[in-house]
């Protein structure tokens, strides 16, 4: 524990943390109020999601669609283009940090992600690619910051600064350009698709060893703002949980279904309370443990979002990317939560998650509606939030001291 | 007054967690019963699309031809549902209990020629459609149009379909007679309709049977409709769906509007379109005990 306190000290009080802890500070609360756009319309005002379904919102409450439009388009201009958020932080604060005209380098790192993500569109309209967009932050963290470095470098402060810009915007367009035309030739891997044909063609144990591994993956690769391969919610569109469902249609309840360990049935049935990482569990072992207020501050504002799966605010606000206190239990939590939920699975106590459930249903609920309401698999799943809050616990505890030696640290700079 | 501000806090939490739970579990208890009656739907209706100028009664002749000899019991019941052009539906007739192959018929009000009408009439089957799946539950079924009929349910197919295609199978289609590219004899003029319909062939459903019937009173016509526009009905579904069939009748009743009522179509029907009849456990027996006959 004091190893890694060290090294998250010196970590914190390095200058790309600094850059970093900037830019996750500004876009906090732009994400903040986006994810709970997206919550809202995404449970309460879209017809086949959870509150809606349980209490028939779109049925009457006056101008819902125009309000679901609303929604839509602020969670569409905030989360779902979080990467260019990034890009314009990333290089913006790192200008700031070595000291040169800050603005320009941001929109200088704008311009590089957007040409990066450019798509070719048929009508000819610009057209960018919405996963570079949403998934790709790390990506636009990386560029942002290359950016900044590129102007720093490239622009001397004591002269007539106008000019000057061309050669440094110049190579960043020319780079970024190339950079896009590389993306375009390697191709995207369709990995969700590819984890359900795995599901539906090995052995259970295999299924269930490759169903954890990339859950641990998701986690990890969530860790570092990059959409991993289970990133959203269950479909039930796949072939495995078609399957399952049919089988339990056929046999009037789920404890016979032909695949056991999927995503659906461990991971987003048991490893996903708050979003990825269990972070309903965080919220609550902050609230609970911590004393620092602003942590517990963006806790309170985090447990709306958070109850219908969204961790966006916990994600930047704590933050949690990139932060090495919170790795260990980030992908340790759901971890424990899929093994334990495969060995109930195994032992026939608890029957696998087969029935559709509504998009943004509450993580411990998902569960107990996939099951059609089986009591152990929702007391199961309380239990299992119980047991991931103790697990964040010591590191919550030792970031609350990391946070104090490291505020010293930095007055000492 | 801070610890007091916790428990009512920790209160409403209880409070709103319970209510969301018995919610839930009502929902999912409904939600699967739901499901469940899909699911195990016997009923697989043989819904049939009238041409143009044509009222929901237009299939009355062929229905009765089907279900001649059947003993009542293994009756086809015909169901008649009217769009008008409110969108309201306006039902008549009605599906005998236990009757698992049930024929519904979708006219419309506005029943008029032309492309736009067309696809307004899909819009409006759309309706019924879904109106028909909430009320029966069934989990399949086959479709027949007639004349205009068939290019309502093309369009149908590429542009509506997909919405049901995970719970609800369109088995089999038949179009009898439909005017594929108007009244144009050859693709080297293709309609707009026809463009469109090529264009979204792969919207498809890829396990579907298709067969394209074609009356010809002459070498190259049923009278109203030429040969060469119903059978360009090959460019839109074959390659694209399971099976494509193209089957051309002649002889009496090869006229266009006599088509549906057509003794060899309705063999056609009777062999292709309608599910395999349960025979009898007494008259399979039989059977089995001629063909053993046969044999010696």
């Amino acid at each position: 524990m004091n190893k890694l306190l060290n090294i998250s000290i010196r970590f914190y009080s390095s200058k790309m943390m600094l850059i970093l802890r900037d830019t996750l500070k500004m876009m906090f609360p732009i994400m903040l109020l986006g994810s709970f756009a997206e919550v809202i319309k995404g449970a309460f005002l879209t017809p086949t999601g959870f509150m809606a379904t349980l209490f028939k919102i779109t049925k009457w409450l006056p101008y819902n669609r125009d309000l679901a439009w609303i929604m839509g388009s602020i969670f569409h201009c905030t989360i779902d283009m979080i990467a260019l958020y990034g890009a314009f932080g990333a290089a913006y604060y790192t200008a700031k940090v070595y000291g040169r005209k800050s603005a320009a380098a941001g929109a200088v790192g704008l311009l590089s992600f957007l040409i990066i993500s450019f798509q070719l569109s048929d009508s000819g309209m610009p057209n960018f690619s919405p996963r570079l967009m949403s998934e790709g932050m790390l990506i636009s963290l990386i560029v942002g910051y290359v950016c900044g470095r590129i102007m720093v470098k490239l622009v001397d402060v004591k002269k007539d600064e106008l000019f000057q810009l061309i050669k440094p915007v110049a190579v960043v367009i020319v780079l970024s350009a190339i950079i896009n035309m590389i993306l375009g030739l390697v191709g995207r891997l369709e990995i969700p698709t590819y984890v359900a044909s795995f599901v539906t063609q090995h052995t259970q144990i295999n299924a269930l060893l490759y169903v954890l591994g990339m859950g641990l993956l998701t986690n990890l690769l969530s860790w570092m703002a990059f959409g991993g391969p289970f990133t959203n919610s269950p479909s039930f569109g796949d072939n495995a949980s078609l399957a399952n469902m049919n089988a339990a249609l056929k046999a009037g309840s789920a404890w016979n279904v032909p695949f056991k360990f999927t995503d659906t049935t461990l991971y987003h049935s048991f490893a996903n309370f708050g979003g990825t990482g269990v972070v309903l569990a965080f919220i609550i072992a902050i609230l609970l443990f911590s004393k620092k207020v602003n942590n517990r501050r963006v806790s309170k504002w985090s447990i709306f979002p958070a109850i219908f799966n969204n961790n966006y605010a916990m994600m930047l606000g704590i933050p949690i990317l990139f932060n090495p206190i919170y790795l260990i239990p980030f992908l340790l939590a759901p971890l424990v939560n899929m093994i334990l939920a495969a060995g109930l699975l195994a032992l026939r106590w608890i029957p696998a998650a087969a029935y559709p459930v509504p998009a943004g249903t509450p993580g411990p609920l998902i569960a107990f509606i996939g099951t059609n309401g089986n009591w152990l698999a929702l007391i199961f799943g309380v239990v299992l939030i119980v047991l991931d809050v103790l697990i964040y616990m010591p590191f919550v505890k030792l970031a609350d001291q990391i946070i104090e030696e490291a505020g010293v640290a930095d007055e000492e700079i | 007054m801070k610890k007091f501000n916790k428990w009512i806090w920790a209160a409403t939490g209880v409070i709103i967690s319970i209510i969301l739970i018995v919610m839930s579990l009502q929902w999912s208890r409904n939600n699967v019963d739901d499901l469940m009656k899909w699911h195990n739907s016997k009923m697989s209706p043989v819904i049939m699309i009238p041409g143009s100028s044509a009222t929901v009664n237009r299939f009355d002749t062929l229905v009765k031809k089907l279900n001649k000899g059947k003993s009542l019991k293994n009756q086809h019941s015909l169901l008649k549902v009217r769009v008008t052009n409110d969108d309201k539906l306006h039902v008549s007739g009605q599906i005998r209990q236990g009757d698992n192959e049930p024929i519904i018929v979708v006219g419309f009000e506005n029943n008029h020629d032309g492309y736009s009408n067309i696809k307004q009439q899909a819009r409006r089957f759309n309706i019924a459609f879904k109106a028909l799946t909430s009320e029966y539950r069934f989990n399949n079924f086959k479709a027949i149009g007639h004349s205009n009929g068939g290019l309502i349910y093309t369009v149908f197919l590429e542009n509506y379909y997909s919405s049901y295609s995970s719970k609800i199978t369109i088995k089999r289609l038949m179009t009898i007679g439909s005017p594929y590219n108007f009244n144009e004899k050859s693709v080297e003029h293709k309609t707009q309709m026809l463009s469109d319909f090529i264009a979204d062939r792969k919207n498809l459903p890829k396990s579907l049977d298709v067969y394209v019937v074609a009356g010809t009173q002459t070498y190259n016509s049923d009278g109203l409709v030429p040969l060469g526009s119903v059978v360009a009905g090959k460019y839109i579904y074959q390659g694209q769906v399971k099976h494509f069939t193209t089957i051309s009748v002649s002889g009496s009743d090869a006229q266009h509007s006599d088509l549906p009522q057509n003794d060899q179509i309705i063999d056609l029907i009777n062999r292709y379109i309608l599910d395999r009849q349960q025979v009898p456990q007494n008259g399979r027996k039989n059977k089995q005990s001629v063909g053993k006959i046969s044999q010696n």
